[in-house]
C-alpha cells in the first residue's frame, strides 16, 4: 500500500505550514530523501524553506482544493498540516483525505479539541493528531518525575527509560570503568553515551568515567531508580512547582503535575487567561501577576519550590527566568526554548534541563514516517535523536536471519562508537552481555555515533 | 564564499565536459577521421583535471545564491575554453581566440560562427560544433543536477542561476527528478526531430546535427547555405520543431502527466504563439512578391520568424534582402526571445507580458491615483520581488546593450553592422543584418570586439546576473584572495 509503487525515492509527502514544527518537519523529512511539497500562504516563508531544502513551494491556503492539487495530492502518501490553527488544520485534512488517498497528522493543540482527539481521529479519519504543546508538557512531567535527571525518555512502550545524569564529582561513579559497572554498582544498566567537554563519546568497557560528564543510560523503570539511589542521587518525585506563563503548554503541563499529586502555581499576566486557567485547573494557584518580575517570582515562593519552569512565549525571557531560579533556588529548572537558534550558546549556559518542543513533535511524526516506510526498504522501528543530534538511538526490528542472528555476541565484532542498549524479545527487555545473542523477531536497541543506518547488518564492522 | 564547493562542482563539470567529448570520437571513429585523437586526447585531459579538482572534498556543502551564480558562471566560461581547445589543436580554426568565440557562440546557443568554410570542417569538428548547442541549450548544471545528489537543498541556487526566466520553480519536490525529467523531455524530443528528418530523406549525419541546433535552438548548421539547401520538409519539421523547443517546458511536463488544464493555463505560451502568429502573417504580406508561390513565402517567413524569435538563427533565405519593416520586426523578434523556462534566449515573452501588465496597471493609477490593482499572472497575483527584478533586469539590459554597441563601434563598422552584432549576441540568435547577414559571418572583426560579443553571448545566456556578478570588487577579492576565515569557537 505505502508507496509501493514507488520503490526508492522515499514517500510523497505535503507539509500545510511553514512555521516552527513546519520548518523542523521539512529539515528531519528532507534529510531522509522525501519528495516533499510545503503549502504556506506566506510566500517568503516558502521562498527561505525552499532555498534552504531539497522541497517543492506552493503558495496558498492549504484547505483549498485547488491547491491540494498543484501540490500533487493525488499521488501524495503523507499530508500533515501543521498550521497555527486547528481548525485550518482538520479542514486541510478533511479536505486532503476526500480528494487523496493519503494518510493525514494534524496539529491539534487548543485544550478543547485535544480532549476530542480520539473523537477527530475517528469521524474525521486522521491517523494521527499531534500536539506540541501537550507533548512538551508530557516531556516536561517525566523530567520532573526524576527530578535529579536532566532528561528522561521512554522507549519500548515506556518498559525501559533513557536517562541523562551528571556525575557529581567525587561520586562512586567518578573513576570507575564502564566495564567494572556491574561488579561495583548493578549489572541491569547500560551506560550508552557520555558527554564530555562537548564531545559525545559511545563508551567502551574500558572507558573510565569523570566527574562532570553527562552520561545516558538505559535499564528498566524500576532498575533506573534503584542506580540512582544506589549512586547516590536522592531520589523522590518533587512536591510543588511554579509555573510562569498560562500558556497552552503550562496549562498541559499543570494537568499532568496535579494528577501526579503535585502542588502546582502558575503566574499569568493576563486577567482573562487567569481566570480560564482557574477554571479549568481548579486545585492550582493561579497568580495574576507579572511572572518575570523578582518580587512576584519570590512572593510565589521560588526560593523555597521545588521545580520551576517558566513558559512565557519568548525565549529569551525563559532563558533569563532560568538563569535568576538557578542563582536563588535550588528548584529544579526546565527551560523550554522554541526557537532553535544559537543552539551551541544555550547548551553553555547552566539552564537546567532544556526542552526543544518542535524537535519533540517532529521526532513523534518522523518516527511515525519511519514506521509506514518501514515495510519498504528499511527496518528501523523508530529512531531518536539524543545529545543534540550528535548520537543516534535506533530501534531495529530483526525479520530475517543475518550476520548478526544466532550468534553469541562477544563473537560478533561491532563498530567503534556502538553500542547496543537492550534487546526487547517479546516482553522482556535484556541487557545484553557477551553471552546473550540476537534472534529473530527481537527488537535491537542500539545508540551510535554514526549516522545513515538503514539495518541491524549496519552494526557490523 | 565556499570556493571548496565552487571548485569540486567545477570539476564535475569537466568530468561532464569530457564524456561529451568522446562522442566526436566516435563520430571520428565511424568517418575514420584523425582528428578523434585530438578529441579523445583532450577529454582524457580534461577528465584528469576534473578528478584533481574533485579530490579534496568539501566540508561546507551550502551554496547560496551568489555561490550558485558564481559557479554557474565559471562553469560555463571553464566549459567555454576547454570546449575550443579541439577546433584549435586540429587546426580547423588556427586562431585560438576565434576558437573561444566559436565555442561560446556554440555553448550559449547563439550560432554566430567566425568559419568561412563551414564544409572543410572534419565530421568530429562538426559534430562537436553542434553538440555544444545541445549541452548548453537545456544547460550543463541542470544536467549536472539530474545525475549527481549533490547534498543539501541549496542546490536550487544552480538551477536558478544558469535557467532562464523571471522565476524558476521545479516540476517535482526534488530538484535531481526535476532536472532529470527536463532533460528527459528535452532527449526525446530531440531525438523524435531527428527521426523525423530522417524520415524526410534528410542524411543520418544532418539529422542529428541539425536537431541537435534545433533542440538548443543553437543555429550551427553544417553547410555553408545554413539549412537553404534542405528540402521543403525539412525545414517545415525544423520550424515546427524551433518553436516547441522556445515553448516553456513545463508545458510539456504538464502534458506528460496529463495536466492538461495547467498546461494551458501558462500564459506566457500564448503570447509567444500570438507573436509568432502575427509577425508571419505582417512580413508575408510584405515580401509575398518576391517568392514564386505563396507556398514558398509562407514557408520562408514561418521559418525566418521561428528562426528568429526562438533564437535559433538558421536560415533559408538571406531576410538581409528584405524591405525595412521585415527587418524592424525581425529585430523586435530578436529583443523578446522565447518563453522562460525553454532553451531559447532573448529578454523572454514572461518578461514583456510582466512589463506590458505593468505598463496598464501605472496608466490606471494616472486614471484612478488610489486605485489598488494587483498583476496576475498565470492565474496569481505576481510577487512584487519579481516585478521589480524584470525591471531591474531590463535597465540591466539596456546599460550593458549600450556599453556593448559603443565598445564594438570602435571596429568601425557601418551603424546596422555594430548595432545588430551586438544584438544578435546578446540574445543568442546569430544572425545579425548587413555585413552580418544569414550568409555572412563574424570572421572578419577583431580580437576585441570578439571578447566584447563573447561577453555578451555568455551574459545573454546565462540572464546577465550571474556574470556581471563576477565584476563584483567584494566577491572576486572573496573569490581570489580571502580563504574562508577558520570559525571562531564560543568559549
Amino acid at each position: 500500500m505505502f508507496g509501493s509503487n514507488k520503490p526508492k525515492g522515499g514517500m510523497s509527502i505535503i507539509i500545510v505550514g511553514c512555521g516552527k514544527v513546519g520548518s523542523a518537519l521539512v529539515e528531519r523529512l528532507s534529510g531522509e530523501g522525501h519528495n516533499i511539497t510545503i503549502i504556506d500562504k506566506d510566500s517568503a516563508k516558502i521562498q527561505a524553506l525552499t532555498n534552504m531544502y531539497d522541497v517543492m513551494g506552493v503558495n496558498g491556503n492549504g484547505a483549498s482544493y485547488n491547491v491540494q492539487v498543484e501540490a500533487g495530492i493525488d499521488t501524495a502518501d503523507l499530508f500533515i498540516a501543521v498550521t497555527d490553527s486547528d481548525e485550518l488544520n482538520l479542514l486541510c485534512c478533511t479536505v486532503a483525505k476526500r480528494e487523496g488517498k493519503c494518510v493525514t497528522i494534524a496539529r491539534v493543540h487548543t485544550p478543547e479539541y485535544s480532549k476530542e482527539a480520539a473523537f477527530l481521529k475517528d469521524k474525521l479519519g486522521l491517523e494521527m493528531i499531534i500536539n506540541p504543546e501537550y507533548e512538551a508538557a508530557k516531556v516536561m512531567s517525566r523530567t520532573l518525575s526524576l527530578p535529579m535527571a536532566e532528561e528522561v525518555s521512554s522507549f519500548a512502550h515506556g518498559q525501559v527509560e533513557m536517562i541523562k545524569i551528571r556525575i557529581p564529582e567525587g561520586n562512586k561513579l567518578d573513576g570507575l570503568k564502564v566495564m567494572d559497572l556491574g561488579r561495583d554498582v548493578t549489572s541491569n544498566v547500560v551506560i550508552c553515551a557520555v558527554e564530555r567537554g562537548g564531545e559525545v563519546f559511545i563508551p567502551s568497557g574500558q572507558f573510565i568515567l569523570r566527574g562532570g560528564d553527562l552520561i545516558s543510560f538505559v535499564a528498566t523503570r524500576k532498575d533506573a531508580r534503584g542506580f540512582l539511589s544506589k549512586i547516590g542521587f536522592k531520589s523522590g518525585a518533587i512536591k510543588d512547582a511554579l509555573i510562569v506563563g498560562g500558556g497552552k503548554d503550562s496549562y498541559y503541563l499543570a494537568e499532568l503535575l496535579i494528577r501526579a499529586g503535585v502542588q502546582v502555581s502558575i503566574i499569568e499576566r493576563d486577567t482573562d487567561k487567569c481566570e480560564t486557567l482557574s477554571i479549568m485547573l481548579p486545585k492550582a494557584v493561579i497568580i495574576n501577576d507579572d511572572g518575570t518580575n523578582e518580587e512576584v517570582l519570590k512572593e510565589a515562593g521560588l526560593e523555597s519550590t521545588q521545580a520551576f519552569i517558566p513558559l512565557t512565549g519568548i525565549d529569551e525571557e525563559n532563558i533569563i527566568l532560568s538563569m535568576y531560579a538557578k542563582q536563588v533556588s535550588s528548584a529544579k529548572v526546565i527551560t523550554r526554548i522554541a526557537r532553535n537558534n544559537f543552539r551551541s550558546i544555550v547548551n553553555n549556559l547552566d539552564l537546567g534541563s532544556v526542552i526543544f518542543p518542535k524537535y519533540i513533535v517532529s521526532e513523534a511524526i518522523v518516527a511515525y514516517v519511519r514506521a509506514k516506510k518501514n515495510s519498504m526498504d528499511c527496518n528501523i522501528e523508530t529512531l531518536y535523536h539524543i545529545f543534540g543530534s550528535r548520537a543516534e538511538a535506533i530501534e531495529f526490528i530483526v525479520e530475517n536471519e543475518t550476520a548478526v542472528t544466532g550468534k553469541k555476541l562477544s563473537q560478533i565484532k561491532l563498530k567503534n562508537d556502538l553500542r547496543i542498549a537492550y534487546i526487547r524479545r517479546k516482553n522482556t527487555i535484556i541487557f545484553p552481555g557477551g553471552e546473550d545473542e540476537i534472534k529473530v523477531g527481537d527488537a535491537v536497541m542500539i545508540v551510535t555515533t554514526h549516522t545513515g543506518f538503514k539495518d541491524i547488518q549496519d552494526i557490523l564492522q | 564564499m565556499n570556493n571548496s564547493m565552487i571548485r569540486i562542482i567545477i570539476g564535475h563539470i569537466m568530468k561532464i565536459e569530457a564524456a561529451f567529448l568522446l562522442l566526436p570520437c566516435i563520430v571520428a571513429l565511424i568517418y575514420g577521421e584523425k582528428e578523434g585523437f585530438v578529441y579523445l586526447a583532450v577529454a582524457a585531459g580534461t577528465a584528469l583535471g576534473g578528478f584533481i579538482l574533485g579530490l579534496k572534498k568539501a566540508e561546507d556543502k551550502t551554496l547560496f545564491l551568489k555561490e550558485g551564480c558564481v559557479t554557474t558562471a565559471l562553469s560555463w566560461i571553464v566549459m567555454s575554453i576547454i570546449g575550443a581547445l579541439p577546433f584549435y589543436i586540429t587546426g580547423e580554426i588556427p586562431n585560438y581566440l576565434d576558437a573561444c568565440f566559436e565555442t561560446v557562440s556554440g555553448f550559449t546557443t547563439t550560432g554566430s560562427s567566425i568559419l568561412n568554410d563551414i564544409e572543410s570542417l572534419s565530421h568530429a569538428s562538426l559534430f562537436w560544433r553542434s553538440g555544444t548547442h545541445w549541452i548548453g541549450g537545456m544547460g550543463v548544471l541542470v544536467f549536472l543536477l539530474s545525475i549527481v545528489s549533490l547534498s543539501g537543498g541549496s542546490t536550487i541556487n544552480l538551477m536558478k542561476a544558469e535557467s532562464p526566466g523571471p522565476s524558476v520553480g521545479k516540476l517535482v519536490p526534488k530538484i535531481k527528478a526535476s532536472a532529470r525529467y527536463l532533460y528527459l523531455i528535452y532527449a526525446a524530443m530531440t531525438f523524435i526531430e531527428a527521426v523525423l528528418l530522417m524520415l524526410g530523406g534528410c542524411p543520418i549525419f544532418d539529422s542529428i546535427t541539425l536537431a541537435f541546433g534545433t533542440a538548443g535552438t543553437g543555429g550551427f548548421a553544417i553547410r555553408g547555405d545554413s539549412v537553404a539547401g534542405y528540402s521543403a520538409y525539412v525545414q517545415w519539421v525544423i520550424t515546427i520543431f524551433m518553436i516547441l523547443f522556445g515553448v516553456n517546458f513545463n508545458v510539456y511536463y504538464y502534458m506528460l502527466i496529463r495536466h492538461i488544464k495547467d498546461a494551458l493555463k501558462i500564459e506566457e505560451v500564448r503570447y509567444y504563439l500570438l507573436v509568432i502568429l502575427s509577425s508571419i502573417v505582417i512580413i508575408f504580406i510584405n515580401v509575398r512578391n518576391m517568392f514564386d508561390s505563396v507556398g514558398d513565402a509562407i514557408r520562408h517567413t514561418s521559418f525566418t520568424v521561428a528562426s528568429i524569435i526562438t533564437t535559433t538563427g538558421f536560415a533559408t533565405v538571406d531576410f538581409d534582402t528584405w524591405n525595412t519593416t521585415c527587418k524592424i520586426i525581425i529585430v523586435m523578434l530578436m529583443f523578446i526571445g522565447a518563453c522562460a523556462g525553454s532553451t531559447g534566449g532573448g529578454i523572454k515573452v514572461s518578461r514583456f507580458v510582466i512589463i506590458a501588465k505593468t505598463i496598464r496597471k501605472e496608466i490606471n493609477s494616472y486614471i484612478h491615483p488610489r486605485s489598488i490593482k494587483k498583476i496576475i499572472y498565470d492565474g496569481k497575483p505576481a510577487e512584487h520581488v519579481m516585478i521589480r527584478s524584470v525591471n531591474v533586469y531590463m535597465a540591466t539590459y539596456i546599460l550593458i546593450l549600450s556599453i556593448s554597441i559603443l565598445l564594438v563601434s570602435f571596429e568601425g563598422e557601418d551603424l546596422v553592422t555594430t548595432v545588430t552584432s551586438v544584438i544578435t549576441c546578446f540574445n543568442n540568435i546569430g544572425p545579425g543584418l548587413n555585413k552580418l547577414g544569414p550568409t555572412c559571418n563574424f570572421s572578419f572583426l577583431g580580437g576585441f570586439t570578439k571578447l566584447v560579443l563573447m561577453f555578451d553571448m555568455l551574459a545573454g545566456r546565462l540572464e546577465l546576473f550571474p556574470l556581471v556578478m563576477l565584476f563584483n570588487p567584494k566577491l572576486l577579492k572573496e573569490l581570489l584572495i580571502t580563504k574562508r576565515r577558520p570559525v571562531s569557537k564560543t568559549k
